[in-house]
């Protein structure tokens, strides 16, 4: 039945393509100053009706628009045999009709199948054998040439769709591969999945250390404004069902994804089609595909969080070693990190750059291990030798952190942070731009913090003494830029609790 | 510029027609100047035309931007009848 359908369609579309081909008018044309006053006709079925083949010559014959009832019948009866022998002998067969007219009927078949029939009638004259094989030849071609034009349109019309959608999961798999943060990555995946299935809702659920609950990890919702975020069950709802059994659940309006790398670690689900409809087996497949990608993107943002805790642990267990020899000198308080992290995202550093800050902001002052501790706690003017040891600081902290590959892109902040804006500063005396943005941050805050706690090389600050000495100072030892986002980040009421507990305890 | 003035240049054209055609499309610009047989450049421009007319929706990542087609039904159906307009067949 499917098969008939297909072959239906196909003789449709063939007879379609040859009604308007221009080369087979161009041979109607050319044959018919042979053959005049002939007319041409068409008859798209390989076993017409008499019906069908009485409407297909009335339209056309002059012979059967004015002659009797019994007249039409006896022509149409005798084309009828005559068509029902060339469909068994495919063949051309000419004929002579009930007028004494003659004409011929050609099949129009591609191997074995019969898919019609074109011919001419109402010639005066019988056509010569000679004319009517250079006929079949050149109609032969014609079928062809359409034939094919007709598969090429086929195969473009199958290809094509799904060179589009092969294009589409590229496509994807580049947009999701372009970025390690998860918190960025599973929303863009949850958007994507909605853009492609044309749903309203899709939510993303990663499983539990246990194995046993689905924590909703990003949802997307195009109807409302704020997303749901439940937690499933394994084995509950299509969610659950999903990553219990391994494969997609798909409903009339829900899909559920599992997401499977060696073992299933979590789940996409799409809600609700924009256009009602159900989810399709091809939605099923382009989804299960979008997933493949998506796992491969989430193993990888989640590979680089635990590199990045592990590279944040080694700085900070570095800092605490740093710190036995002077408590609070190398553990950064939480809000000066807050502080500095602050200014690098106002002034836009990208998220590169700003965790080199943050390492930075950690370990700027490592090099000051070398100095002995009696002249970093010396309450009294330096000497100049002194001095030049602690000038030699920021040098020192590179040597100490350059052995760590993840710290390379912090050496700069840490070598320049006690360049001023004004070129005074050491170990340079680089000025302006020179100086990379990192350090000219680091050297306010580290400046402010110094301010502001306990030194025993100067009386202790209270926040607006700092505040004021730093307006003071910008332009020549600070960036007036930083100084600017500084003041502003200060001014917010979070980072001034924030400080203000940490220095005074309330 | 206006969807009306859109449908006078040609590239515009494609580029919607290509989306309409293909709804569950995603796709970058080499990507869809390659479907439209039309130049790169010209089309990024289009395509950043469109997306302000929020024909288009743009996907944006550092290394690309991936655009696909809007979501607003109603908005479809006015481009459903302008391409009709343009193409009854």
């Amino acid at each position: 039945m499917i098969e008939e359908t297909k072959d239906n369609t196909y003789q449709k579309e063939l007879f379609d393509r040859l009604k308007k081909s221009v080369s087979l008018k161009k041979e109607e044309e050319c044959f018919g100053c042979f053959i005049k006053p002939a007319f041409w006709w068409l008859i798209d079925k390989p076993n017409p009706k008499f019906s069908e083949v009485e409407s297909a010559m009335s339209a056309s014959c002059p012979y059967l628009k004015k002659g009797s009832g019994g007249e039409r019948k006896g022509c149409v009866k005798s084309l009828f045999e005559v068509i029902r022998k060339c469909s068994r002998d495919k063949k051309l067969v000419r004929f002579e009709c009930e007028a004494n007219l003659h004409g011929f009927v050609y099949p129009i078949v591609q191997g074995d199948t019969l898919y019609g029939f074109m011919g001419t009638c109402y010639t005066k004259k019988d056509v010569s054998p000679q004319i009517l094989d250079i006929f079949s030849a050149f109609t032969d071609t014609i079928v062809r040439e359409v034939q094919k034009e007709l598969e090429l349109s086929k195969l473009y019309e199958t290809i094509r769709p799904r060179a589009i959608a092969l294009s589409t999961v590229h496509t994807v798999h580049r947009l999701i591969s372009s970025t390690l943060d998860l918190n960025e990555l599973l929303p863009r995946i949850a958007r994507l999945s909605l853009q492609i299935l044309r749903a309203s809702r899709c939510s993303i659920k990663l499983i539990d250390s246990k194995r046993k609950i689905l924590l909703p990890k990003a949802t997307v919702d195009l109807r409302q404004k704020k997303a749901r975020l439940k937690k499933v069950k394994v084995g509950r709802w299509a969610p659950g069902k999903a990553v219990k059994f391994g494969r997609p659940i798909r409903g009339h309006d829900y899909l559920a994804t599992p997401l499977i790398d060696e073992d299933v670690i979590g789940v996409i689900t799409l809600y609700d089609k924009i256009d009602k409809k159900p989810f399709t087996s091809f939605d099923q497949e382009i989804m299960t595909t979008l997933a493949e990608q998506a796992v491969i993107a989430i193993k990888n943002a989640q590979l680089y969080k635990e590199q990045e805790k592990l590279t944040m642990g080694s700085i900070k267990s570095l800092a605490k070693v740093l710190d036995t020899r002077a408590p609070g000198a190398y553990v950064p308080r939480a809000s000066f990190l807050k502080i500095t992290l602050s200014i690098g995202q106002e002034m836009k550093m990208d998220s590169n750059d700003l965790k080199s800050l943050e390492y930075a902001a950690i370990l700027h002052d490592a090099g000051e291990v070398l100095i002995p501790y009696e002249v970093l706690t010396k309450p009294t003017k330096l000497t100049g030798e002194e001095y030049r040891m602690v000038k030699e600081h920021p040098m020192a902290g590179v040597e100490i952190v350059k052995h760590m590959k993840a710290l390379k892109t912090a050496t700069p902040i840490i070598l320049y942070h006690h360049e001023n804006y004004d070129g005074s500063g050491y170990p340079k005396g680089l000025k302006k731009d020179q100086i990379p943005l990192g350090a000219r941050i680091m050297a306010l805050v580290s400046a402010f913090e110094a301010m502001i706690t306990k030194r025993a090389y100067r009386v202790m600050m209270t926040i607006d003494e700092a505040i004021d000495e730093v307006k003071k100072n910008a332009g020549t030892q600070f960036d007036p830029e930083v100084t600017e986002i500084f003041l502003k980040v200060l001014k917010r009421k979070e980072i001034r609790v924030m400080l203000e507990k940490e220095l005074y305890g309330h | 510029m206006d969807i009306k003035n859109l449908f006078r240049s040609n590239i515009h054209l494609k580029i919607i027609k290509f989306f309409h055609e293909n709804q569950n499309s995603i796709d970058t610009p080499r990507g869809i100047a390659t479907w439209i047989g039309e130049d790169r450049s010209t089309v990024k421009d289009a395509l950043e035309d469109l997306v302000d007319l929020k024909i288009l929706i743009a996907h944006r990542a550092t290394s690309t931007t991936g655009y696909s087609y809007t979501r607003d039904n109603k908005l479809i159906s006015k481009i459903e009848k302008f391409l009709k307009k343009t193409n009854p067949a």
